[in-house]
This record gives C-alpha cells, sequence and structure tokens, in this order.
C-alpha cells in the first residue's frame, strides 16, 4: 500500500542544514495498523507527513495505492488526500467555524457528494464515534476527547484507504486516549490502514507492527 | 460548482461565527464607501445642476431665442412671436427687451454735490409682467412689495442684489444701492434720457439675472431706451412637458426662424463655466471617492488578512483533509463580498430613501444655487460595481496570500 525509499527530509535556515530523515525504507501493506515510535526529535512526526503527503521530501521515492505521489503538483496531491487518505491530528484541528456534522460534511461535499448525502454520511461516522446528538455542537462546545472523536469521524467518513494519525492521544487524559486507541483499533479490525505516530508504548496495544526511529533513522521493527 | 458551494458554506459560517460588532464595523465602513463614492459627488454635482435648473427655470427657459451675433436685437421679432403663437408645443415665451442703465438712489437727499454718488449700473429687463410670470414665475421671486402688473407706470421690480441691504452679505463684490424701501424713488438714465421709477418690489433669486437685475414693463421700457421698432433682445421658450425641447428647436429651424435670431436649446445655450463647474466637480467627487475607495480596499485587506492570517492553521487542515485552494480563497472573497453588497445595499438605501428626498424638499443652500442631490442608475450601478470588484480584490489577495503557504507550515504554525 505504501513503498517509501530513502525518503531524505533536509530543513534549511540560513547557515544551518538540518538533517531529519536521513534515508527511510518503510513498506506498509494494506490492512496494517503500525505504529510509529520514537523519542522527541527521531522524526517520526516528519516521517508521517512525508508519508501522508503533507510534505514533499528532500530525497526519495514514494508510492501510495501504486501512485508516484511525488510526481503530482499540489492541487493534484490534495485531491489525492481528499480521495485516499484521512487524518487524525494532535490537537484535532477542527474548523472553529462549523459545527461538527459541518466539520465531517466538508471534505464529503469536496467528494461530490450532495448536502443530503454528505449529511447522512457524517452523522453515521459521528454515530460511529460516539457522538450521537452532538451533530451540531461546534468544537468549542466539545470537550478535548469529544473534538478528537469528531476529528476520527471526519478522517473515516469518507472511507479513505489509509488514516494517519499524529499523536492522537496526545492532549487527551487517559481514559480519553483509551477510548481514541479502542476506535482505532475497531477501525483496523474492519479492515482500516493505520498509520500513527506516537511516544507513548501503551497506546500501541491495538497495533500488529510497531517501527521505531532514532536521529532520522528507523532502528528498529517489531510485529505484535 | 463544488468549490463555489463550499466555498460560500465556508464563508457564511465564518461570518455567522464572527463578533457581530466587527461585522457591524465592516459593513459601516462599506456603507461610508458607498456614500462617500456617489453622494458627495452627487452633491457636489447637484450644487451646480441645481444652478442650472434655476437658469432654466427662471432665466433661459427650455429654448433661448437671442440676436444673431451680427445683430444688435432680434430681427423681425414680431414676425418671429406671431410663428411661436402658432406652435402647440410651446406652453409659454416671454419677450423680454434688454439695455445697461445707471440707476441712482438717494439723489434728492444729497447734500455734497462733490462726494460719491449712490449708483449702480445694471441690466433693464422690458417685460409683459404676466406672460413672464407664467413662463419664469418671476412673481414667486418677490421678497418685498409687489409684482409688477401691465398697466404700471412709472413702478420698478428691483433684484435683491442692486440693494445694500440684501447685497451686504458678499462684501464689495457687487456695487449696491443704500436705504431703497419699497416705495422709494430712483432714477434710471440712458446716454442723457433719466426717468424716475418707484421700487414696487423687490426680487430675490439665485440666478444673477434676475437678482442683479431690474425690471418695468415693457411699455417703459420702449418709451425709455427708444425702442420703437419692437425688436426684442431675448425670446424664453417654456415647452410642454411631453416633449422635448430639440424637436421644438428643430421645427423652428424648419420654419427659417434662425435666419433672423439664433435659436438655442437650453443646454446648447448654457454658460461654458456652468458646464466646466460641474465636469471639475465630477472629477473632484471621484477624486474624494476614489480616496475613499482605496481606504476602504485596505480596510478589507487587513481584516481579511489578519482573519486569514489567525486562521492560518485551520488553512492548512482544510488543506491537508483535501479542500481546495481556490475553494478556501472563495471563503475568503464571499466574505469580502457580503460586507460590500450589504455595505453598498445600505448605503443604496439611505441614498435613495432618505439623502434624496430630504434634499429635493431642503436644497443645500449654495450662495450661487439651491443644490440638490444628482444620483443617476447607471452612476450608482457602475460605482458600486467598481466598490464590489475592489472589494473582492482586496478580498482575495490576502486569502490567496495565505492560502498559498505549504500546507504544513500552515499545520505547525512554521
Amino acid at each position: 500500500m505504501i513503498t517509501a525509499r530513502n525518503i531524505h527530509r533536509t530543513f534549511t535556515s540560513g547557515d544551518i542544514v538540518t538533517h531529519v530523515l536521513k534515508g527511510v525504507d518503510v513498506d506498509i501493506a494494506e490492512g496494517e495498523f503500525v505504529a510509529i515510535m520514537g523519542k522527541s526529535g527521531a522524526g517520526k512526526s516528519t516521517l508521517l507527513y512525508q508519508l501522508s503527503v503533507l510534505d514533499r521530501p528532500t530525497k526519495g521515492t514514494l508510492m501510495i495505492d501504486g501512485v508516484d505521489v511525488l510526481a503530482l503538483d499540489e492541487s493534484e496531491q490534495t485531491s489525492f488526500r481528499l480521495n485516499t487518505l484521512g487524518f487524525v491530528f494532535q490537537d484535532y484541528a477542527l474548523v472553529p467555524d462549523l459545527t461538527s456534522r459541518e466539520n465531517v460534511m466538508i471534505p464529503l461535499l469536496m467528494r461530490g457528494m450532495t448536502w443530503v448525502q454528505a449529511k447522512d454520511v457524517a452523522v453515521e461516522a459521528l454515530d460511529a464515534v460516539g457522538l450521537k446528538g452532538k451533530y451540531e455542537n461546534l468544537p468549542s462546545q466539545l470537550s478535548g476527547g469529544e473534538q478528537q472523536r469528531a476529528s476520527i469521524a471526519r478522517a473515516i467518513a469518507g472511507k479513505p484507504k489509509i488514516l494517519f494519525a499524529d499523536e492522537p492521544t496526545a492532549n487527551l487524559d487517559t481514559f480519553s486516549g483509551d477510548q481514541v486507541i479502542k476506535l482505532l483499533g475497531e477501525l483496523h479490525k474492519n479492515g482500516q490502514t493505520i498509520v500513527m505516530v506516537t511516544h507513548e508504548p501503551e497506546y500501541t496495544s491495538e497495533c500488529n507492527r510497531i517501527i521505531e526511529m532514532e536521529d532520522g533513522l528507523i532502528t528498529g521493527e517489531r510485529k505484535k | 460548482m463544488r468549490s463555489i458551494r463550499i466555498g460560500l458554506l465556508l464563508g457564511l459560517r465564518q461570518i455567522q461565527r464572527a463578533n457581530i460588532w466587527t461585522n457591524v464595523l465592516i459593513i459601516f465602513v462599506m456603507t461610508l464607501t458607498f456614500l462617500n463614492l456617489i453622494a458627495v459627488s452627487g452633491i457636489l454635482v447637484g450644487l451646480i445642476v441645481g444652478s442650472e435648473r434655476a437658469f432654466r427655470q427662471q432665466a433661459i427657459g427650455d429654448i433661448m431665442i437671442s440676436p444673431k451675433p451680427e445683430e444688435a436685437h432680434i430681427v423681425n421679432t414680431q414676425d418671429i412671436v406671431r410663428t411661436l403663437n402658432n406652435y402647440p408645443d410651446i406652453e409659454n415665451f416671454t419677450v423680454r427687451y434688454i439695455e445697461n442703465a445707471k440707476v441712482e438712489a438717494n439723489y434728492k437727499e444729497r447734500r455734497d454735490l462733490t462726494g460719491e454718488r449712490d449708483v449702480v449700473t445694471t441690466r433693464i429687463r422690458g417685460i409683459d409682467p404676466e406672460i413672464e410670470n407664467k413662463t419664469t414665475g418671476l412673481s414667486s421671486r418677490v421678497i418685498e412689495g409687489e409684482y409688477l402688473s401691465s398697466d404700471d407706470q412709472g413702478a420698478i421690480l428691483v433684484g435683491s442684489l442692486t440693494l445694500e441691504k440684501y447685497a451686504s452679505g458678499f462684501g464689495d463684490a457687487f456695487d449696491s444701492l443704500s436705504n431703497v424701501s419699497i416705495g422709494d424713488t430712483i432714477r434710471v438714465t440712458v446716454g442723457n434720457a433719466s426717468k424716475e421709477f418707484k421700487v414696487k418690489g423687490v426680487v430675490r433669486s439665485k440666478v444673477e439675472d434676475v437678482s442683479m437685475g431690474m425690471f418695468i414693463p415693457e411699455k417703459e421700457f420702449r418709451r425709455l431706451f427708444g425702442r420703437f421698432d419692437r425688436n426684442a433682445d431675448q425670446i424664453a421658450v417654456r415647452v410642454s412637458h411631453s416633449v422635448s425641447e430639440d424637436v421644438v428647436k428643430a421645427h423652428m429651424l424648419s420654419d427659417g426662424i434662425d435666419e433672423y435670431a439664433k435659436v438655442e436649446t437650453f443646454v446648447e445655450g448654457m454658460p461654458k463655466f456652468l458646464t466646466d463647474i460641474k465636469n471639475t466637480f465630477n472629477i473632484l467627487g471621484t477624486f474624494i471617492g476614489s480616496i475613499g475607495l482605496v481606504v476602504a480596499s485596505i480596510t478589507i485587506f487587513i481584516i481579511i488578512f489578519i482573519n486569514a492570517l489567525s486562521r492560518r492553521r485551520h488553512i492548512g487542515i482544510l488543506k491537508a483533509v483535501g479542500i481546495e485552494r481556490r475553494t478556501i480563497e472563495l471563503a475568503y472573497v464571499a466574505q469580502a463580498a457580503f460586507y460590500a453588497v450589504v455595505g453598498s445595499a445600505i448605503g443604496a438605501l439611505i441614498t435613495y430613501a432618505v439623502l434624496v428626498p430630504y434634499v429635493d424638499l431642503h436644497p443645500i443652500n449654495f450662495p450661487f444655487s439651491d443644490g440638490i442631490l444628482v444620483v443617476d442608475t447607471f452612476t450608482t450601478l457602475s460605482r458600486t460595481g467598481i466598490l464590489l470588484l475592489v472589494t473582492l480584490a482586496a478580498g482575495f489577495v490576502p486569502a490567496w496570500l495565505i492560502a498559498r503557504q505549504n500546507t504544513l507550515n500552515s499545520i505547525l504554525g512554521r
């Protein structure tokens, strides 16, 4: 599903050049739930951004679902993300002006669904993550755990081929964090491919593979 | 279509969730900009249009017949009058005889014969009072005393600015007669001939021909000035509302009136300086409006820029989840359009429902005219269109600047 080869990512600030990724090779198969772990500064989030086409590697090749995504222009990459990928961000990243239902509906409308179709699918997704009855709530009217679940609803409503989660539990209390991981585990059981970054081992319980990183390189892999 | 729909939804929600007072303030700025664009130039032009209207109403009529350049007076005036009497499209016309004369007051009380005489040089108009009144409404301008009647003898109607008590407000701009009241005698001198008249009334108008002139019945005029050929100096024609003055003029030309006199419509006969002032005021109004437009566009730019900058992360997130850049830009353009349309609509409502009727009822008291507010549909629409376009651009540019930034940088705030 994902084949990344020799991925380098360098950041330049004036005369200072920082090599964050130093030649990473990754393969992720369909249906896997992969956790990328490592200490702060190991490059795990940067790797996730390359794999999820949010950033462009300085060097390397990346094939996702048979598409050479680095050959796509910005507009094509946006369209690719819309139709193929789902995202869950660390701090929920909901649009504050939209209700939870509208937040879920926006990508669906962008995909070409009618308002009624998008509304039905959004309600279904919100129900699935346990937000029944909170469709009209603005993000500010939801707790952190609820916002993260709304964010997951937005990510899964379009049935993406791969779901990326960047430290989805980092801003949550233990109870809410457990619920989110349980939810991701259920999605995985239903066949969803998930790539998650976390630095908390206790949240890798649902994963079937753990990639460990250090100093911009993959230093180990564990299958569960 | 999809982008437009989502862009409009995002824009609408931003407006709905924004602080109400922020929205009110932005719309207020847009309303003021609209008024600056439409009403300011409308008032400036209206000062001159008011003057033109008064000049047309009180002096030259819809069509003015005057002597040909090579003639002192209108040749064959009586033939022309007979011809005009047969025109069904002419409501009224007034025949005027005009000469310059010296008018002196207080000469009976004058003790020091070497001292300065109380005298003004003015234009005396010989008129048929009834017909003049029907054509120009001169009697309605009487502010003191009475209007002339056709059989008056030795009576004169004087323009207010020939009297010191009315002209003093203009400083030393005009020569004027002091201590002249209704019933006082003044002496009119033409060459070596003089005749005394009693002041019967005073007329005031913002049309110079009225306020700085004097009027006597035409019979007296012809006797005083020896104008026994009855060739007049002006014929002011009022045409009926149902017909254009151009049509009537064409009729006059086809009847050969132009062989004896110059025939001009109101527009053709209007003094060039009025047209020049009108054009200058129009340019001035446009210039002032343009400054307002620039200020409004900068205001909108700053508002949208701050709005987009504060939502930079959300813009990045929207792009991350697959929302096209143009959709996001459209959301901000829609916001700017909303402010422009609502502001313009309120501005148009204030202009057409409040300002225009109010200024019509209470004209602006400009020393040389009663100013009105001139707003025509074409100008309003074209300037509203410009305001909308400028606002859309001012909304688009900051959204474009923010939305084109790297998606990840926007999300991570770096």
